[in-house]
């Protein structure tokens, strides 16, 4: 079974540690512990008719590093990035760009998955607000809820189908 | 420490038997471990607990997964005498446990003819920042709250507004529809017919009280939108302006005590309440002589206001209604009319962030104080 790197990004309290304990552990912890340094995970993506069982090894990074991170050994060889705002706090939107912009830089041509997280907390008569870069027409962003799980397998699944389509 | 060579040796050299024990000692104790893992990275042996969870005669990524991806870089090694690469500060995350957080070093060892992976724990200087980080992360959450309240309180205002508005203006046109037809009732009953007058009359009264009741539920719909411009108000002569505009009774004595400076505020909304305050004491008062004081106290950021008369006072069962639209205590209110002068007031007040309280003495004291904390913003210097 092939497995391969796939980066954790974005502000701290975003949700990284939630979705990934979603995502391996199917739990939600309410306590908030923030990560320090990186926590690394692997989690097995399930065999599809297109693409075979994948090995995802997730590393949950600190939220601290910002965009220092592409300049950091923990970036070597990764294949992926999945890139987290938070849509109760527009700032961490921005800052999504922003990273995802880096990421490309640093590893041309790897696949990126952006993720606006939190959406349980979204009441119902709010608009989500996002910001100009993230509306431009094409691109792609999954909405999700460490909390309630929804769409958290979905982003890691067609993660592994990127990884897979570009041979990475 | 027991050692080796004689006296002149620069150094000392401990004895192999104690310095294996010590780093045993460590070793158990989770300090370090060691993995030895073969050019094919397959993992020959460890040593020290906290390799103890690396499987043997396994490949050395199936355990360590964090160097997965590496493994090409980790070979060249053999090619770069003295060089490692260095993974800080790692957690592998597994489904039974957490793995202590650990710096791992890797690098080749042309004794062992192997590649050699120390583990080493991460001292936990960490402790401060977590809870820097947690502290950070309360800091984020608490402002993306106060924004989602914010958010939520500017629609209900403007929910409000655009209801009463609605109302009002949709009310008014029956209403006037309603006075002209009581012109024309009033015309064909005619003179001949005084109790048709009466009630006609009566009916009158009533429509037109219903008018200013909808025209004060406008203006307490739309108060917030007189928080427009801040402008540098003299607030002496602001409240001179209004207490000469009241018609005060000539035995009630009006005075004004405090320090009353200039300040930038809006003044509309600033006007309203005074002016409103000061009516409600002398219009409320229940006697013939009596006295009425208004003083201002200035505070950081803002001017602390207060009202107070010897009037009958307020009861303690209505002190919270005063402030509810159309509640009146048994006299005719101010302002719009109809009981809507302490609502206005409160709602002025809360609009730009300040505070209204009420004090009055037990039943059958007498006087009444409303204090207004009224938040302004900085005087600049040429303000002054």
């Amino acid at each position: 079974m092939i497995a391969r790197k796939v980066m954790l990004l974005g502000e701290i309290g975003v949700g990284k540690s939630s979705i990934v304990q979603r995502l391996v552990f199917d739990r939600f912890d309410m306590n908030y512990k923030p990560t320090i340094g990186v926590d690394v995970y692997r989690y097995e993506v399930p065999e599809t008719a297109t693409r075979p069982r994948m090995a995802l090894i997730v590393w949950d990074t600190d939220g601290n590093f910002g965009e220092h991170i592409f300049r950091h050994v923990y970036m070597r060889e990764a294949s992926a990035a999945v890139i987290v705002g938070d849509v109760t706090r527009p700032r961490t939107l921005e800052t999504l760009g922003n990273l995802a912009d880096g990421f490309r830089e640093a590893l041309p041509g790897r696949t990126v998955s952006l993720v606006v997280n939190k959406l349980d907390l979204l009441q119902a008569e709010d608009e989500m607000v996002l910001p100009d870069r993230l509306q431009r027409p094409g691109l792609a962003f999954h909405r999700t809820s460490a909390r309630t799980g929804q769409n958290i397998h979905n982003v890691f699944a067609e993660t592994a189908d990127a990884i897979d389509r570009r041979r990475l | 420490m027991p050692s080796t060579g004689d006296a002149s040796d620069r150094g000392r050299q401990l004895a192999a038997a104690p310095l294996l024990t010590a780093v045993r000692q460590l070793a158990e104790r989770e300090v370090f471990g060691l993995v030895w893992a073969g050019p094919d990275l397959i993992v020959d042996s460890t040593f020290g607990a906290l390799a103890r969870f690396v499987a043997i005669g396994e490949p050395l990524t199936d355990s360590v997964y964090a160097l997965i991806g590496m493994e090409d870089d980790i070979r060249a090694l053999k090619d770069f005498a003295g060089q490692a690469i260095e993974l800080p500060d790692i957690t592998l995350v597994m489904p039974e446990s957490r793995r202590p957080r650990a710096t791992l070093t890797i690098s080749w060892s042309h004794d062992a003819a192997a590649f050699l992976l120390l583990i080493a724990r991460t001292e936990s200087r960490s402790e401060l920042e977590i809870e820097l980080t947690a502290q950070m992360r309360a800091r984020f959450m608490a402002e993306s709250e106060l924004a989602t309240k914010s958010r939520a309180l500017e629609r209900a205002n403007a929910d409000l507004e655009s209801y009463a508005s609605v109302i009002s203006h949709d009310l008014q046109s029956p209403m006037r529809v309603l006075r002209y037809t009581l012109d024309e009732l009033e015309l064909a009953a005619g003179p001949a017919s005084p109790e048709a007058q009466e009630k006609v009359g009566r009916l009158r009264e009533l429509s037109q009280r219903m008018t200013k009741m909808l025209s004060a539920l406008l203006d307490y719909a739309s108060v917030t939108r007189m928080s427009d411009a801040i402008e540098l108000v003299d607030t002496m002569a602001l409240v001179h302006t209004v207490t000469s505009s009241i018609y005060v009774p000539p035995g009630i004595r009006l005075t004004m005590e405090g320090n009353w400076p200039r300040v930038r505020t809006m003044p509309a909304p600033l006007d309203l309440v005074l002016r409103n305050l000061i009516d409600n004491a002398v219009k409320h008062h229940d006697r013939a002589t009596g006295r009425v004081t208004v003083s201002a106290v200035p505070e950081n950021n803002a001017i602390v206001l207060t009202v107070a008369d010897d009037g009958p006072g307020i009861s303690p069962e209505h002190r919270a209604a005063v402030f509810l639209p159309f509640r009146t205590l048994g006299t005719s209110d101010t302002g719009s009319g109809q009981g809507m002068g302490l609502a206005l007031v409160r709602r002025s007040v809360e609009s730009i962030g300040g505070s209204i309280t009420l004090e009055s003495g037990a039943p059958g004291e007498r006087g009444t104080t409303f204090t207004v904390r009224w938040p302004v913003a900085p005087v600049s210097g040429s303000d002054r």
